[in-house]
């Protein structure tokens, strides 16, 4: 717990100080909301009903680019490797770098929301609101556990721009559906009580992914024979 | 830096490591005792890094046997790298942390105390008592191999493996690190350095040993005594 802590700590304080970086990631996120609004035009139906489908893709893709931008610092001077080196094992060098990846894709939750409820003209109450930012940081956590160990493994490569999501995507449509269909649910209403079944598969697929994906981040991080 | 020294620190036997096709490390057979200083010779690619990495655990071992303080190089990796500290061309740096920063993460991530007056020791120790709170992004080549130093003395390894200690240091940052290669080979470490730097590693180390095309050529005596021998 300790070394978790101290990896992670360490990644928010640089995440902090480079906040060029966090902030690109953020207005990337809305320029994505923005241009499904374009493409749409200004059939506001049509924008309010695929503003679910507009929010998850907007976390999924801003997602590819402060994964790959975590593992950015590590690779300049080596310094994973040097992580690595030390004591740490695996294990808790994955749960400090997802945590910290989960932690800046859940902050960008309440953000992006505001901007699609001004956007796409959504009436939603306090209880909505929360709602979809709640959905928003279990589709986060859903993409931050494979999304780290993936970054691990292409970070390597001279392709990880374009690795890493064609790795990442398949792996999460999963969670992209769980997150449509629950905003879709809190946005517009569940007269079948479906919410809770959906809310519960998301959950389900966060502890699968994040206790497969701590297991399995050794592999990415060790040179193999 | 306590330890067996009858223990050897370092036994291999035909060790080699391919990339590819291509073998960086041939066949190596290689014994070091506690409390002692090696120097590995060779020319550009003659497998001097590749074993430095092998013995830090960071690159596996396509054939052969490798044990680090009677450690198996296989399946105690963890355990090895308790026991070992690595300065490399990658330094293993942040330019976005302090150096104090620096050695209070890396003192976290192994005793779990960090104790300034500790950190405040060993950065006057590599003279960078100056730049303690200043981001290491600003440093000179020469202040980021003193910091890495420092951080690899917070590692208190028993087996201290140095690539190319020297490049990148004026005359007071080599000096530096001869006296802390003797300082740390009296307390019963064991240094293995590759370097290029003939004038300073010679004296510097107790053996000598040449590697060419990924195998061991000759070996023989190093020391002030050898040095003075050859002028």
């Amino acid at each position: 717990m300790r070394v978790v802590w101290a990896i992670l700590s360490k990644d928010l304080l640089l995440e902090w100080r480079e906040r060029a970086r966090t902030l690109s990631v953020i207005l990337f996120a809305a320029v994505t909301l923005l241009l499904f609004s374009f493409a749409l035009g200004p059939d506001v139906e049509a924008l309010r009903a695929g503003s679910p489908g507009f929010l998850t893709l907007a976390l999924l893709l801003s997602s590819t680019l402060a994964l790959n931008e975590s593992f950015r610092l590590e690779r300049e001077d080596r310094a994973l490797e040097g992580l690595v080196m030390r004591p740490v094992g695996a294990t808790g060098l994955f749960y400090a770098k997802a945590l910290a990846n989960a932690i800046l894709l859940a902050l960008l939750g309440p953000l992006v929301v505001a901007l699609a409820v001004v956007l796409y003209s959504l009436e939603v109450g306090p209880g909505q609101t929360v709602g979809l930012i709640g959905c928003w940081m279990l589709g986060a956590a859903g993409l931050a556990a494979p999304g780290t160990l993936y970054a691990a493994m292409t970070s390597r490569l001279k392709t990880q721009d374009v690795a890493l999501p064609i790795l990442l995507f398949p792996l999460v449509i999963p969670v992209l559906l769980g997150s449509v269909k629950a905003m879709d649910l809190v946005l517009f209403g569940d007269a079948m009580g479906q919410l809770p079944s959906w809310i519960s598969l998301l959950v389900a697929f966060d502890v699968v992914y994040w206790t497969v994906c701590g297991v399995l981040f050794r592999f990415a991080v060790e040179e193999g024979e | 830096m306590t330890g067996d020294l009858s223990q050897l620190a370092v036994e291999a036997s035909g060790l080699g490591r391919r990339f590819g096709r291509a073998w960086a490390l041939a066949h190596v057979d290689l014994a070091v005792p506690f409390g002692t200083s090696v120097w590995l010779r060779g020319a550009n690619g003659a497998g001097k890094t590749t074993l430095l990495r092998m013995l830090a655990s960071l690159s596996t071992p396509s054939r052969g046997r490798l044990s680090i303080a009677g450690l198996d190089a296989y399946r105690e990796r963890e355990a090895i790298r308790r026991q070992v500290a690595l300065v490399s061309h990658a330094l293993y740096l942040y330019p976005g942390l302090t150096a104090r920063e620096t050695l209070t993460l890396w003192l976290r991530l192994g005793s779990g105390v960090p104790d300034n007056s500790a950190i405040d020791e060993l950065l006057a120790d590599v003279g960078l008592t100056y730049a303690a709170d200043r981001r290491v992004g600003g440093f000179s080549a020469g202040m980021r191999k003193r910091l890495a130093l420092a951080r690899a003395q917070v590692e208190a390894p028993r087996l201290l493996l140095l690539d190319e200690p020297f490049s990148s240091l004026d005359t007071a940052g080599c000096e530096l690190v001869e006296t802390w290669v003797r300082s740390f080979v009296a307390g019963g470490g064991t240094v293995i350095l590759a370097s290029h730097d003939h004038d300073r590693s010679l004296p510097l180390c107790e053996t000598v040993v040449d590697l060419r095309d990924g195998q061991i050529v000759a070996s023989g005596p190093g020391g002030e005594s050898r040095a003075g021998e050859l002028g």
